[in-house]
């Protein structure tokens, strides 16, 4: 399952979530406002802090919307 | 030109999907016109980082994302389409019809309305590649939340940066708003963050470096008036140093001002028929949200006389 963390207000977080609906793409959203693992995971990850961050395998992300780098991310 | 691109007419292709691209996106859908806005960003542009807008009339306070929401459903509601995923990839004005291409589409369209705002300025310091995203930032909304009880520094005195300030006060354990000369900011917001005892605000002060290991850890700074340097820690560094103008997609075509910015009047009208410049993108003295919103009434509005001239078969510019 594809995950985005993300936090509630944030214009690049929807961005992607939108992206990722309009492609069919299921996702899990870790909001890490709300949660401290999340929080720390996501940081373990890819060691930024900011957001969002979308991961597939908890070893490879993008930080950010960048359409190009999602889509061989998630072979769309 | 790619052959396997879906090739499709519009009476208006607008560029840019912020205040004055949607106004402009509201009047041509009221107009019937068949319009499309092109958006390579974020909906709402720089004013969907706003946390707090309070001089849009009408409205108190409102937050970009609000606003810009409710203009965005409006405009869809009266038949504007916006794509914020499909890249514009160049632009051909002086053809007739001109001719937008994205990753997906060719578009043929016979007004072109330019509203593609502006972009944030980077930090100009050679540190700000290593840095970015690990103590560098630029979306005070995406970001801030990551330093809860840790030491901010804001860069930048104008409204943007004050405001960017006073929002991060709230997760800031220590703000610090660091500008090279004196506010521009209006007032009330210089006298909320004044007034906030976290924020520390050090005016005629350059940042000069960054320091840190695998993240931004300190700043250096300079005293302009004394000359005096010295380092301060800051886990988090928000740039806020202006913006430049997102003009890159047509400077081949069209006159630019020393700023980068286009060159057109009050009508918006640029010096290539059919095409339009409206908003913060346009060189004019004034770019405010409300001036945005009035240049992409006009624009819309001149355009829809332009259409009606062009089917007629007078190219009147």
């Amino acid at each position: 399952m594809v995950k985005v963390y993300s936090i509630h207000n944030c214009p690049w977080c929807d961005k992607v979530k939108k992206y990722l609906k309009s492609k069919n793409v299921e996702f899990a959203e870790h909001n890490i406002e709300d949660n401290s693992a999340d929080a720390d995971a996501c940081y373990k990850l890819t060691g930024d802090t900011a957001v969002p961050v979308i991961t597939a395998d908890d070893k490879e992300y993008v930080l950010g919307f960048d359409k190009a780098k999602l889509d061989v991310l998630l072979g769309l | 030109m790619a052959t396997d691109k879906k090739h499709l007419h519009k009476d208006i292709v607008i560029i840019g999907a912020g205040m004055a691209g949607l106004t402009a996106a509201l009047y041509a859908g009221r107009m019937n016109l068949d319009v499309l806005v092109l958006e390579n960003g974020i909906v709402g542009g720089q004013i969907a980082n706003a946390t707090g807008i309070e001089n849009y009339p009408g409205f108190a306070k409102i937050s970009g994302k609000e606003l810009i929401g409710a203009l965005q459903e409006q405009a869809e509601r009266f038949g504007a389409a916006i794509d914020e995923f499909d890249t514009i990839e160049s632009v051909t004005l002086k053809a007739a019809p001109k001719i937008v291409e994205t990753e997906e589409h060719v578009y043929e369209a016979d007004v072109v309305i330019i509203a593609s705002g502006m972009n944030r300025r980077k930090l100009p310091l050679p540190e700000e590649a290593k840095f970015a995203g690990k103590g560098v930032h630029y979306c005070e909304l995406c970001d801030g939340h990551m330093y809860q009880d840790k030491a901010i520094a804001v860069m930048g005195g104008g409204n943007a940066a004050v405001d960017a300030a006073n929002f991060l006060t709230k997760y800031a354990k220590k703000l610090y708003l660091i500008h090279r000369s004196e506010f521009r900011a209006d007032e009330v917001s210089q006298k909320r963050l004044r007034e906030n005892p976290k924020a520390e605000i050090l005016l005629q002060t350059e940042i000069t470096a960054l320091r840190g290991d695998k993240r931004m850890e300190r700043v250096e700074i300079l005293d302009k008036k004394t000359g005096a340097k010295r380092e301060i820690a800051i886990d988090g560094l928000f740039v806020n140093i202006g913006v430049v103008p997102n003009t890159e997609l047509f400077k081949k075509e069209l006159a630019l001002a020393d700023g980068g910015r286009i060159v057109a009047g009050e009508d918006c009208r640029t010096d290539i028929p059919g095409v339009f410049a409206a908003g913060d993108v346009r060189e004019k003295e004034i770019r405010q949200l409300t001036t945005a919103a009035a240049d992409g009434t006009t624009a819309a509005l001149l355009a829809e006389q332009y259409l009606v001239k062009l089917k007629e078969g007078h190219q009147e510019w």
